[in-house]
């Protein structure tokens, strides 16, 4: 529990081996009652992996029956219920809450430099209301299931049948608050727990991206609360909101929806630009590149979003006019986005890039994010996006954008933070295979479906015109190889879990705080203030060839942040307090990090 | 781009389709033209942006990957303001120049020109039904070659959306109000159903969704005049004792998608014995605990059986039976009398047909069935 942010490694190892969160107490009762971020965020990361693994099985039960046209294994009734769960399941139970309240909530209070967010017991209540919402979707497949579609359009969804809908609907609703408490919590950690030297430009720009996100969730998440409750208000007391048959109106229903669920897209995707924007750097030793225009494009990514609901009705019986605006302020979507992808390319330009896992899943992201942002364009245009609405070109371009570029993200840090989390390493080539088998499986479900889509093939088809089932048969095929891929990904981190090496204090020379803090991180993560300096700095990163392993000159690091240039006063600095042999020497200029890598 | 449109609204020479390739499919509209443009714009400024990105990124990742025992390079630059306000400044143009060709088009997608030829369609759970000027009715969209056609379209029930790939139109259709779309084919297909285009439900409307797929049939105006004709009449033209047999079939086709006649209860309850279950007095049938003796015969709601169907057919979620749920579209101003006797004969010479509502011509040889009528 002490001097956790020494820079000496060999100190951090006997801190890490006496006390750490996961051992600091025992029993259910500890992690249950948990007040640790730490425990919280390695919880809801249990809980959304057990979610990712139901809706992925719906996933594959689906795609199972579009093999063929017509009845492959189930009813056309039974598939209905199969996308609808899947939708629902990896929107409101996976992807919503992975990145801000799984990882977010692991990393966030480490890399402020903080001991916890500002709310501990509000955040476990937020679990708790995951949970409640968790347990109401699993209710609703008892009480009959629903097959209303994850958006849940009415009239349909006040008419149907099926009896589930009710109970899910009151899930989305709690976990709704879930994300609200979370989204909460993060803001206030992040105005009141930065310690002193830790500047709004100094946060690693994850944090950026959380706060962005943050906001969005306070803002946006309570209508959709209250679009639910109309919705079962209508459909329980046969009071007329939406249905035109007791005098309501559909679109309206469509305008509350989306007026959530469009910003949800971004509560969804730019938490995980923030991970990429870690990983990149981190994996490339390179400090990232316009640092100031990526935080400001997730700012100005959370500011357009909650202004462009519109572009999913261009063909729902809006006006013209409104279509027209609509598109033109989409298209400004486009830019912060094209912005963040420049620049995470030109960080690798003159880095030291180590191909590891998790640089795997970033470079991955990079390829899938860019599809995916593109044919954003085809969407937002009004006369294309006329022929595209509603066909498996919207369905191929959102899962480029949700699991190509969210989930990978996901994933992707999921493997930057795991030694940090875990304490242990996993098989790293495993992991590598893992994420290629992923990416090839991942391409041939979703891009042959752009084709599918633009030749005209709607979505949610249980049956469907024979010349589109080749494009369908490669599509199945590759669900599955990427079943085969997250198996193994799976494979490899429980592998870790039960035989992995100990994990070191940084095992990829990441500078930003949860990098200095031992592995797996101590309860309360800093016994003392951390100091903080430039967070992709990497010039301070010392790679000891014995003990293979990074460190962070600490000192010089402060020294290197005030004086920009380098020069006498870091060798100075850096002469005194370097302990390990190889801190002298990098510390005559800021030029010269001495770090190997492994590769 | 525009004067396409303008240079069809001036009787210029038809338009021939835009063959199929790739990524799209046939594009048989004087819309298409247009919109096909875009797609390809689009996909070329994509190819373009991804073929950068990704160079950038495999070039960069492969020379300056680390190998043993190199350092940390730490010379590269951390910002640059030119380069960063280029590459916000040019997407930005290039995604208002798109922007401006898609409101263009747009607003041709949209804007019907005059004197367009109505058809007036019912969307519901789960089919369509295509109403022309004289009367005429359709299960496929027939229309004229070379003439501007605009669909006014309504719904029954719940949100559908009407999908014809081909002509690269697509419009909700909202319950409560009307929904309109336009189009205009040059080109006639083949009279053949087969041989017309696809046209799509696309929004999810439950159970039968992937099975409201229509076909659009373009005939020449001359063909196409007759065909409205023959399709008006086609009831008035058989002849009374032959009406259940010609005409049953192609109305139960719609009866269909819920009712069978095989014997199995789907949706709704099966046609087989329906005309002896209604004659008999028997036990509760009714949602409301009645049974068909408390509804039908002399002085009560229904003087006759026949009685009884009509109204089922005109108000259906007056009397459910049990325990089927209010699923039927009235059918009040889409069959008129004359189909509806064609719906009651059928169910009285159900013998007569096969599972599928064929008529075999060959009716097992029974004792004729004692008709009331």
């Amino acid at each position: 529990m002490t001097t956790i942010d020494t820079p000496h490694p060999e100190a951090l190892d006997t801190t890490a081996s006496s006390d750490n969160y996961l051992t600091h107490s025992r029993g259910f009762v500890s992690w249950a009652l948990t007040l640790d971020h730490k425990r919280i965020g390695v919880m809801y990361m249990f809980a959304v992996l057990g979610s990712f693994f139901v809706g992925g099985t719906f996933a594959l039960l689906l795609r199972t029956e579009l093999l063929t046209p017509g009845r492959t294994i189930c009813s056309a009734d039974t598939y209905n219920q199969f996308f609808t769960l899947h939708g629902a399941i990896m929107v409101f139970l996976v992807i919503i809450p992975s990145i801000p309240a799984a990882l977010g909530n692991f990393v966030l209070p480490i890399m402020l430099g903080a001991k916890d967010v500002a709310f501990p017991r509000l955040n476990l209540f937020s679990f708790y209301l995951w949970i409640g919402g968790a347990l109401f979707t699993l209710y609703s497949l008892l009480a009959g299931g629903f097959d209303t579609g994850w958006t849940f359009y009415t009239p349909y969804s006040t008419t149907t049948t099926t009896g589930g809908v009710v109970p899910v609907l009151m899930g989305v609703f709690i976990l709704g608050f879930s994300s609200i408490f979370t989204g909460l919590n993060f803001i206030v950690t992040v105005h009141k727990l930065r310690p002193p030297g830790m500047t709004w430009f100094r946060m690693p720009l994850f944090l950026w991206a959380l706060y962005s996100t943050a906001i969005i969730q306070v803002l946006a998440t309570p209508v959709l609360a209250i679009t639910i409750c109309l919705l079962i208000v209508e459909r329980v007391l046969n009071v007329g909101i939406f249905n035109p048959s007791m005098g309501g109106d559909p679109v309206l229903y469509q305008h509350f929806f989306w007026f959530y669920s469009h910003p949800a897209v971004y509560i969804m995707i730019v938490p995980a630009m923030g991970i990429i924007s870690e990983i990149i750097a981190v994996h490339s030793h390179r400090q990232i590149f316009g640092y100031r225009y990526i935080a400001f494009s997730s700012i100005a990514i959370a500011m357009f979003s909650f202004i462009v609901w519109g572009h999913h009705m261009f063909t729902s019986g809006q006006s013209g006019l409104m279509n027209t605006i609509f598109s033109f302020i989409s298209f400004s979507v486009a830019i912060p986005s094209a912005v963040k992808t420049f620049n995470w390319t030109m960080t690798l330009y003159k880095g030291t890039i180590s191909l590891t896992a998790p640089m795997c899943y970033g470079l991955s992201f990079l390829f899938l994010f860019t599809i995916g942002g593109l044919t954003g364009i085809h969407c937002a245009t009004l006369n294309t996006d006329v022929h595209l609405h509603d066909t498996y070109f919207v369905v191929a371009h959102f899962h480029y954008v949700m699991m190509g570029s969210a989930l990978i993200g996901m994933i992707g840090g999921l493997h930057h933070w795991w030694p940090k989390m875990t304490g242990k390493m996993y098989n790293e080539k495993m992991a590598i295979t893992a994420c290629i088998i992923i990416f090839v499986g991942f391409n041939l479900t979703f891009f042959t479906q752009f084709m599918l889509g633009s030749q005209g093939m709607p979505r949610r088809y249980y049956d469907y015109q024979p010349e589109f089932q080749s494009y369908h048969i490669v599509s199945t095929i590759g669900a599955y190889i990427m079943a085969i891929g997250f198996f193994t990904s799976a494979v490899c981190l429980v592998q870790s879990l039960l035989s992995g090496p100990k994990a070191p204090a940084n095992p990829w020379g990441g500078v930003s705080l949860e990098w200095q803090c031992a592995s797996p991180p101590p309860h309360d993560n800093f016994s003392t203030t951390p100091k903080v300096g430039n967070c992709y700095d990497f010039s301070v990163v010392r790679y000891d060839e014995k003990k293979k392993e990074y460190s962070v000159d600490h000192d010089m690091e402060i020294e290197h942040d005030a004086h920009p240039a380098g020069g006498a006063g870091a060798a100075g600095q850096s002469g005194q307090s370097g302990q390990s042999g190889q801190s002298g020497q990098s510390g005559q200029s800021g030029q010269s990090g001495h770090g190997g890598s492994h590769s | 781009m525009l004067s396409i449109v303008s240079a069809i609204l001036s009787q210029s020479p038809p338009l021939e389709p835009t063959p199929a390739d790739f990524w799209l499919p046939i594009g048989a509209s004087v819309q298409a033209h247009n919109v096909d443009f875009m797609f390809n714009m689009i996909n070329y400024i994509c190819y373009f942006f991804f073929v950068v990105v990704i160079a950038m990124m495999v070039w960069f990742v492969l020379k300056y990957r680390a190998k043993p025992g190199t350092r940390i390079r730490t010379d590269g630059i951390t910002h640059h303001t030119v380069l960063e306000l280029s590459w916000s400044v040019i997407p930005l143009l290039i995604c208002l120049v798109i922007f401006y060709f898609g409101f263009r088009g747009y607003v041709d997608l949209i804007t019907p020109p005059k004197n367009a030829f109505d058809v007036n369609v019912t969307a519901f759970k789960w089919g369509w039904q295509f109403k022309y000027p004289n009367g005429a009715q359709s299960d496929n969209l027939v229309v004229p070659s070379g003439r501007t056609v605009r669909l006014v379209m309504r719904s029954n029930d719940v949100l559908h959306c009407c999908f014809i790939p081909a002509f690269r139109v697509k419009k909700d259709i909202v319950p409560g109000r009307y929904s309109t779309l336009w189009f205009q084919c040059d080109i006639p297909t083949g009279p053949d159903e087969n041989d017309g285009y696809h046209l799509f439900c696309t929004e999810y409307c439950g159970t039968g969704h992937s099975n409201m797929n229509r076909r659009v049939v373009v005939l020449p105006q001359a063909e196409f005049d007759a065909w409205l004709l023959k399709q008006a009449a086609w009831l008035d033209e058989i002849p009374d004792d032959e009406l259940y047999f010609k005409a049953g079939p192609k109305i139960y086709a719609r009866c269909s998608q819920c009712h069978s006649i095989d014997g199995t209860d789907g949706l709704a309850p099966t046609w087989q014995g329906i005309w002896t279950r209604i004659t008999t007095p028997g036990g509760a049938r009714f949602t409301d605990g009645k049974s068909y003796a408390d509804l039908i015969g002399p002085g009560k709601e229904y003087a006759t059986p026949e009685d009884y169907i009509r109204d089922s057919i005109y108000n259906p979620g007056k009397h459910l039976v049990a325990p089927f749920g209010n699923a039927m579209p009235t059918f009040k101003g889409q069959l008129n009398d004359r189909g509806v006797d064609a719906v009651i004969g059928m169910m009285k010479h159900l013998n007569e047909f096969d599972a599928k509502g064929a008529w075999t011509k060959t009716p097992p040889a029974s004792p004729a069935k004692a008709e009331t009528k």
